[in-house]
């Protein structure tokens, strides 16, 4: 008998909270990644292109990308618009310590999920009746409105110079729970804080996709007339879901403020910060829930670093994500399984391996004749 | 009883339904089946009343209570998923399931709707005993439960027929408005799927209107019977009239008598 099937008996599960059970191993995963987590600023220290200040962006867009996901995944809509919420949360948190003196981090956070919430509130009930292609554009129209009321407003939101998320006073940087920290104190302290509300939003989420509520949703994105059909109000249930994303970027928008220290309407707001952020989402396997948060680190990482290591940063960027799509159709965590599996298959049978060749080599060579062909239709217009 | 008072509804040029009046359920689980030729306003006329459509004209009328003691109620303008928990439900000529999900799930998610527990943000534990009950039941009559595990889309169309009629009983209702239960389905299947109907209908005195094209399941099956024809009623009454009615016949049937 395999160590499969002894799994599928029945491992021994290990009760968080109610409802929220995990076998042994998973259980071992999640600490293994939480502590990975914790030690990114020790590591910091002796390996400087592992950057907390990278990681905790990355992780910031991550919830944001977890919210877009609870849309995409489970009401199966696409919205081009969540940049406004994330752009929303760092522009409420900037507001607030410009115009309302707070110097508290937390203060700030919540300003902005207040500020992204009113505007999840807002664009939600307007966009709650449509599907498909016009909840994407409609989304996506908000999202260039709000940039352009912050573009068109020079003096109240500054325009495209941003606005600082420093304290008015003479404090560099926000209080942390009221202590007055540090460069790296700071640093070290928020990318902490974030870890928690990472932790904190994935149990809420996983929660919440696995309640009755959750299934509501799932209804409505797999038939939304038979969902009106079984009583649901699919109208009001997917303005409720809006808001919860809109909240889930305010928050993360809010975080980032808070390490950035500026909110930019081009890095925060503009509305291809949307299309990253179902990128994300995408990448890291938008069927998990997890994967949100592993592809807003990762392609964080591959925007912001890999420009200092490689003049053709931006082509590399493209190439990898290429890469994954065409090989990860399931995003980076969705094909977990699947890549374990064949290694493990691999490690019993070595055969198999010169098969993996022949494939990777017969896929490379239609391409190439593909191109070739191509090519010529081109030069010659025949074939 | 449920009633379709003045109803018309138009589509450009074409009446789709003109000046329909008719009342289900007039006592408690009545069978009515609707017959007529394509294009007869049968579906429009459904939708109408189950909120699907808006009438251009007329209205759609709740009767509840018996005796002296009945209430009218318009619900004219009330949303579809509001009329479902009024106790009017429907099933739809091409089946809407949730492909998705499995078996299972799909009843499961119309029964926690009909519990009014669909809101909940708590997790989906073993908390909702009455729920799971239900649903072992329907899967139980309408022989579901074998492929209880399985993903809907990937079931024979006999069973997606009667997975969509399974979720409409879980919604417990007072009417069930049925658009072609047994459209594509083999004939031996046919009455496998009417018979499992009619025996949940008659367990839970379930008033029902149903379309249906198949003759002899409505003479076999109907309490009463109407006849749509261009959009209006062309006959009401016993499903006898199917064998004596000749204009009814020649109408609806093509059959011209000799003589």
């Amino acid at each position: 008998m395999s160590t499969e099937d002894a799994d599928a008996d029945g491992p021994r599960r290990f009760r968080l909270m109610k409802g929220l059970e995990l076998t042994s191993r998973q259980l071992f995963y999640v600490f293994v990644g939480v502590l990975a987590l914790f030690l990114v600023p020790e590591i910091q220290g002796f390996q400087s292109s592992l950057r907390v200040r990278t990681v905790y962006l990355g992780l910031c867009w991550g919830i944001a990308a977890v919210g877009v996901n609870l849309l995409l995944r489970h009401a199966e809509l696409v919205s081009f618009g969540h940049a406004a919420f994330f752009g929303g949360g760092v522009y409420g948190a900037a507001l607030a310590a410009r115009y309302g003196g707070i110097e508290e981090a937390v203060l700030l956070v919540a300003a902005g999920v207040l500020v992204a919430t009113t505007l999840g509130v807002l664009i939600g009930w307007l966009v709650a009746g449509y599907l498909d292609i016009y909840f994407a554009l409609i989304t996506l129209a908000f999202n260039q409105l709000l940039f352009a009321v912050v573009m068109g407003s020079p003096e109240l939101l500054g325009s495209d110079d941003g606005l600082s998320v420093r304290p008015t006073s003479e404090l560099s940087r926000p209080t942390v729970f009221g202590l007055e920290l540090g460069p790296a104190q700071y640093e070290v302290l928020t990318y902490y804080v974030l870890i928690a509300v990472v932790v904190v939003t994935l149990v809420v989420t996983w929660r919440l996709v696995n309640s009755p509520f959750g299934r509501a949703l799932d209804a409505i994105g797999q038939d939304r007339t038979r969902a009106r059909f079984i009583g649901i109000p699919v109208k009001r249930y997917v303005w409720g879901t809006f808001v919860i994303s809109a909240v889930y970027g305010g928050l993360a928008g809010g975080l980032y403020g808070l390490t950035a220290l500026r909110a930019r309407p081009e890095g925060t707001l503009f509305a291809l910060r949307s299309g990253e952020l179902l990128f994300m989402a995408i990448l890291g396997g938008f069927q998990t829930l997890l994967g949100p948060i592993v592809g807003g680190v990762a392609l964080t990482y591959m925007l912001t670093e890999l420009r200092f290591a490689t003049e053709y940063w931006e082509f590399a960027t493209g190439f990898a994500l290429l890469l994954i799509v065409f090989l990860l159709p399931n995003g980076v965590i969705g094909s977990l399984p699947a890549i374990v599996d064949g290694l493990r298959a691999r490690a019993r049978n070595p055969a198999k391996v010169s098969g993996d060749v022949r494939f990777l080599g017969g896929l490379l060579g239609s391409k190439l004749r593909d191109a070739a062909e191509t090519t010529k239709i081109l030069l010659f217009g025949v074939k | 009883m449920l009633e379709a008072r003045n109803l018309i509804k138009e589509f450009g040029e074409l009446r789709a339904t003109d000046d329909v009046s008719l009342r289900f359920g007039v006592e408690e689980g009545e069978m009515v089946f609707i017959v007529g030729p394509n294009g007869a306003g049968k579906t429009t006329l459904i939708n109408l009343l189950t909120g699907l459509l808006e009438p251009d004209e007329g209205s759609v009328v709740m009767h509840e209570g018996t005796g002296d003691g009945t209430v009218e109620r318009d619900i004219t303008d009330m949303r579809p998923d509001k009329r479902v928990k009024e106790g009017l439900v429907r099933s739809f000529q091409i089946v809407h399931l949730f492909e998705e999900m499995t078996v299972r799930e799909n009843v499961r998610t119309a029964s926690l709707s009909n519990h009014g527990r669909i809101s909940e943000m708590r997790s989906l534990d073993d908390e909702h005993e009455t729920v799971e009950r239900d649903v072992d039941e329907l899967l139980e009559q309408f022989r579901l439960k074998d492929v209880a595990d399985e993903v809907a889309e990937t079931l024979p169309h006999g069973d997606r027929k009667l997975l969509d009629v399974a979720i409409s009983f879980a919604l417990d209702p007072d009417y069930l408005l049925l658009d072609e239960p047994t459209s594509g389905v083999g004939s031996e299947e046919k009455e496998y799927v009417i018979e499992t109907v009619v025996e949940a209908s008659k367990e839970q005195n379930v008033s029902t209107v149903t379309i249906e094209h198949d003759m002899d399941i409505v003479r076999d099956y109907a309490d009463r019977m109407v006849a749509l024809v261009e959009g209006r009623v062309f006959r009401e009454g016993s499903p006898t009239l199917l064998d004596t009615d000749a204009e009814l016949r020649r109408t609806l049937l093509g059959v011209t008598e000799d003589e």
